[in-house]
């Protein structure tokens, strides 16, 4: 199968989490998976969402128009938080008439088009449902047996369900079905669904380092290879402040942490370093070791 | 300020709830009946004390410029377990979005991130600086020598546009 979809970054993995980005440029096209990116770099309007709900609205829509530009029907945002923004904007641009009508007037000004028809993926969905879990089986060069792992799909991505969400809201599987398709074991446990604490960084970022750190911590003690992650924010917290994140909880934090993608690479045997994975700042050498060996 | 000081002399504003309500575009947060599902599975209440029924009825009392002038709002994590699992779908994620808003407009003390954050949209595009990373051999890169395109900035026009949404109310 191939496919070819337009790319939505956001703001978090352009400006910093790189290795994100790399690999899923590397390994969706190994999938059958084209990316097209955007004629331009844009916030999907999270942060602003507090400050002005409309204005957030605004800045979805314009990433929808800006994806019509490509003339794909299909837009894929890996981000959970993008992502979430974008389709409850699309939501109110749906419902609301006021709102639609002025945005579509703000948009053609800039000669912008407002396509309410494109379908927002995430990569989980994307791989899961799109591309299929034998497929991704199929791809698989070097299978990662003996790898026990813990996934964490992040909040805004599963939640909240009457918006249409790519898995379930208590029992997201997806997830963990695509790192079973790579032969590692993924397992269940009970802090699964708590919050990496990202969007408090913006308010109370001491909480929200206690928050990654009791995450990190509760996982570590599963005894598990590493953590999986897909979501930029969540990356960010569990991967890059790994180290903040441990001295707020008083606990000595060690937990490889990788995003899916990086994951799969893995097993699609693609060099480590086109996979951004000498970027990740948690140990992830120990997890690698095992892979290699 | 702290949500009871603000309450200890709290006075019922009946057009701010309706300010409220309308911002919410018939969520029904009247139907609320208090179960408190909500703040039990709040990932801010262990540690930051939201209590989103709490909001819930706050509001629905009308006391919304209390809510406004709080710093309780601003201690969501947005997880959205409250939208998930509130069985009236009265959605205090919701609420606490458009108290945000409010307080924005009311010039109330809002975390400086979040007005960074637009500031930073309206000269680049995006609410984040493009950072330089180091590897765990601390070797320092950026985009360019991890060979990832270079993305445009939005077109001259995006400014002006996204100034007049900032407008809207």
């Amino acid at each position: 199968m191939r496919v070819k979809v337009a790319v939505f970054w956001g703001c978090c993995i352009l400006a910093s989490q790189y290795a994100y980005e790399m690999s899923v440029r590397e390994v969706l096209p190994k999938l059958g998976v084209e990316l097209v990116d955007l004629r331009e770099a844009l916030c999907c309007g999270d942060p602003v969402r507090s400050v002005n709900d409309f204005a957030a609205n605004y800045l979805s829509a314009r990433v929808l128009a800006l994806a019509n530009l490509t003339g794909l029907p299909n837009l894929l945002v890996p981000c959970n938080r993008c992502h979430f923004t974008i389709s409850e904007a699309k939501r109110a641009v749906e419902r609301d008439e006021k709102v639609r009508e002025k945005i579509v007037g703000m948009l053609k000004e800039e000669g912008l088009e407002y396509n309410p028809n494109i379908k927002v993926w995430h990569v989980i969905d994307l791989l899961h449902d799109c591309v299929g879990l034998k497929s991704v089986g199929k791809a698989v060069v070097k299978p990662l047996k003996g790898l026990k792992l813990a996934s964490h799909v992040g909040c805004q991505i599963i939640r909240y369900s009457d918006l249409g969400r790519v898995d379930d809201a208590e029992n997201p599987r997806k997830m963990d079905e695509l790192i079973r398709a790579t032969d590692a074991e993924s397992v269940d446990y009970n802090e699964k669904l708590d919050c990496c604490g990202s969007h408090l960084m913006l308010s109370h970022p001491d909480t929200a380092l206690s928050l990654a750190g009791g995450k990190v911590k509760a996982v570590q003690g599963l005894c598990v290879d590493g953590l999986v992650v897909s979501c930029p924010d969540c990356g960010l917290m569990f991967d890059s402040k790994q180290k903040e994140a441990g001295t707020t909880v008083g606990a000595k934090l060690n937990l490889p942490v990788l995003y899916l993608t990086q994951l799969l690479g893995l097993a699609l045997n693609i060099e480590q370093e086109k996979l951004g994975l000498q970027l990740n700042q948690s140990p992830v050498d120990q997890l690698l070791s095992k892979v290699s060996a | 300020m702290g949500l009871t000081d603000l309450m200890s002399m709290a006075k019922p504003n009946l057009e701010s709830r309706e300010k409220i309500l309308r911002k919410l575009r018939g969520r029904e947060l009247i139907n609320c009946f208090q179960c408190i599902k909500c703040t039990s599975g709040c990932t801010a209440l262990k540690l930051l004390e939201l209590k989103p029924h709490e909001i819930e009825k706050l509001v629905n009392f009308g006391f919304v410029d209390e809510l406004a002038a709080s710093d309780i709002i601003w201690t969501c994590v947005t997880c959205l377990k409250c939208v998930q699992r509130c069985p009236q779908k009265a959605s205090p994620y919701h609420v606490i979005v458009a108290l945000r808003n409010l307080a924005v407009e009311r010039e109330a003390k809002v975390p400086e991130a979040f007005m960074k954050a637009v500031s930073q949209i309206l000269e680049t595009g995006l609410a984040e600086a493009y950072q330089k990373v180091t590897t765990r051999k601390m070797e320092v890169c950026d985009r360019e020598s991890l060979k990832l395109p270079k993305i445009p900035a939005p077109k001259e026009g995006f400014q002006a546009v996204f100034l007049k949404a900032l407008e809207e109310r």
